[in-house]
């Protein structure tokens, strides 16, 4: 979730009608991992997926940003049926283990027919079947084969199959961001409808956020004491009375945010999300697009738009 | 890629202990010096020089050519690197290997494999009692890796065992997975009476069971897709000579009941 905005940033580059600020999406480094969910139907996986990856917005919320990275081929699963791959991210390895522990317990092994993978190959590893193993109250049983423990829990439809790590990443990056500013808010998340699912086809990223996107970009501190509140310099309604970002034609702002297990990963998304908006926006309203940042002092990651456009 | 062969030079009349040659003892020796170590054969002191003729390069792969029931302790504590004996072997090959393969080209004595920690051991003939099992006085068996016998195997196949995966394509002796407590024994022609006796863990696989005992009991005919992952991983390790893959869902018996009771028998016809 972006958290403020350069002030300075101003709009050197016009493509396709669409004024580009030169300015940059701040991103951190964020601790990542990746799941593969299978069961007896894809219809069955992702629903599985969609469950666990629900309340994964924003980590300081919600402990975790979750979101479905790709659907997988039976053929490319450890059990041969459809999969889904999920990516789960946190500050930290040992954040991300206990929310694996929690959203697979209650979202994967209630599942009808579901099993647990891991979906990252890496040579740090947490805790996949931490939790739910002791569903099984003695009754689960452990098959090593090769290097990987899988552990076989007794539930009502049969078993829950689950492998006992999961590969974790620390050079995962968390907040690739970028604005979308129109005059007309169906044709603003219309466009950045077409945008999500350009970045559907970048593999390694979720798009956290309810359908990939948000309304509720945010700054910084509250007058209540919360940790983030409205971004009143890009609220519509608010245009006269604050120091606003936005021109007098704009209406609507909607952000797409972007997760990614590597910076590269989280840069292809950019990529491919800004090339969907200069595509699609003009026809739909669009005007203008910038970017989230806290002045460049808190985030590793900066993602300068120019970098990244078509 | 270069082998190091070693040729019986007649068929030995005492037992030969093997255990020195492995490829990760012999990389960088000479064929002088390889012909100078020393073999344990009982009170007569002999080199293998004196029982092989040496040729080819150290480092790569071990290749014996002639075989015999009294070589034992072939491919002990192999660690990496492919052995290839183009014959029989005596009692404890592949004992306590821990990585690379063991390949075997005739039958195969007492105590294959025992306390295998990992790799892959192929006997294309029959093995004796105690494949997989652990010596006296030793805790746990088959610890990890995988053996395939081509033919049958004798009593007690996989005592003990913990981890790792059996699989005998001719007939398997009784008692199979005695006191086992984990891993995966498969009986491609059946399990003879005795299977899974006082077992804690595991999993025994096979058509039909000789005699079952009372101290198993019958869990029904169930689906388990822990079979299709242990197939796809057996495929992926042993090519042509994994398993075939279970067509029906198994009848799982779960016993030993008189142990801890958390092994299972699964019979592939029902």
């Amino acid at each position: 979730m972006s958290e403020g905005n350069e002030k300075t940033a101003a709009a050197t580059l016009n493509r396709n009608g669409i004024a580009i600020d030169d300015t940059f999406a701040e991103a951190f480094g964020m601790s990542g991992t990746g799941v593969i969910i299978t069961a007896d139907t894809a219809k069955w996986a992702r629903q599985s997926a969609v469950t666990m990856t629900g309340f994964g917005t924003s980590v300081i919320g919600c402990g975790a940003e979750c979101g479905i990275d790709y659907e997988v081929a039976p053929e490319n699963t450890p059990d041969g049926r459809p999969g889904v791959r999920v990516l789960v991210f946190g500050f930290a390895p040992n954040m991300v283990e206990d929310q694996l522990k929690n959203r697979v317990g209650q979202c994967v092994l209630t599942s009808p027919g579901s099993a647990c993978f891991n979906g990252l190959e890496s040579s740090k590893r947490i805790s996949l079947s931490g939790g739910p193993r002791f569903f099984g109250d003695g009754w689960q049983t452990a098959r090593k084969l090769g290097d990987t423990r899988y552990w076989r829990v007794p539930v009502m439809d049969g078993e829950f199959v689950i492998e006992d790590k999961a590969g974790v990443t620390t050079d995962a990056v968390g907040g690739g961001n970028f604005l979308v500013i129109g005059k007309d808010r169906g044709g603003v998340l219309e466009t950045c409808e077409l945008a999500v699912a350009a970045i559907a086809d970048v593999p390694d990223v979720i798009t956290p956020f309810p359908g990939g996107i948000v309304r509720s970009g945010s700054k910084v501190g509250s007058k209540y004491g919360a940790p983030a509140s409205t971004n009143e310099a890009f609220c519509p309604v608010l245009r006269g009375a604050v120091d606003s970002e936005l021109g007098p034609d704009d209406k609507c702002v909607l952000e797409i945010v972007i997760d990614g297990l590597t910076s590269q990963a989280v840069g292809a998304a950019m990529r491919a999300g800004l090339k969907a908006v200069l595509e699609a926006g003009p026809q739909r309203g669009v005007t203008r697009v910038s970017a989230g940042n806290y002045g460049g002092n808190l985030g590793q990651h900066h993602y300068h738009l120019k970098d990244y456009l078509p | 890629m270069s082998a190091l062969k070693l040729k019986l030079r007649t068929a030995p009349s005492q037992r030969l202990d093997l255990s020195p040659l492995v490829p990760g003892k012999l990389a960088g020796l000479s064929t002088a010096e390889i012909e100078r170590i020393s073999i344990y054969a009982g009170p007569e002191g002999l080199t293998v020089g004196d029982c092989f003729s040496v040729s080819g390069t150290s480092g790569g792969a071990l290749h014996i050519e002639g075989g015999s029931d009294k070589l034992d302790k072939v491919g002990a504590e192999h660690a990496g690197g492919e052995i290839i004996v183009d014959g029989d072997v005596g009692h404890y090959a592949g004992r306590r290997m821990k990585t690379g393969r063991l390949d075997i080209r005739g039958d195969a004595g007492e105590c294959l494999a025992s306390n295998l920690r990992g790799g892959i051991v192929i006997v294309t003939g029959s093995a004796g009692t105690h494949l997989g099992g652990p010596l006296a006085g030793e805790k746990d068996g088959l610890a990890g890796g995988t053996v395939v016998v081509m033919g049958g195997a004798g009593k007690l196949a996989g005592e003990r065992m913990r981890r790792g995966t059996i699989v005998v394509k001719g007939r398997m002796g009784r008692n199979a997975g005695a006191r086992m407590m984990g891993g995966t024994i498969v009986g491609e022609q059946g399990l003879s009476a005795g299977a899974g006796v006082q077992m804690r863990r595991g999993t025994l696989i096979g058509p039909s069971l000789e005699a079952p005992s009372a101290t198993f009991v019958d869990c029904g005919t169930h689906d388990l897709l822990i079979l299709t992952i242990m197939a796809a991983y057996w495929r992926k390790i042993l090519g042509d000579l994994a398993p075939p893959a279970i067509a029906l869902a198994p009848r799982r018996l779960m016993g030993d009941m008189s142990s801890l009771g958390k092994g299972e028998i699964l019979l592939t016809e029902g």
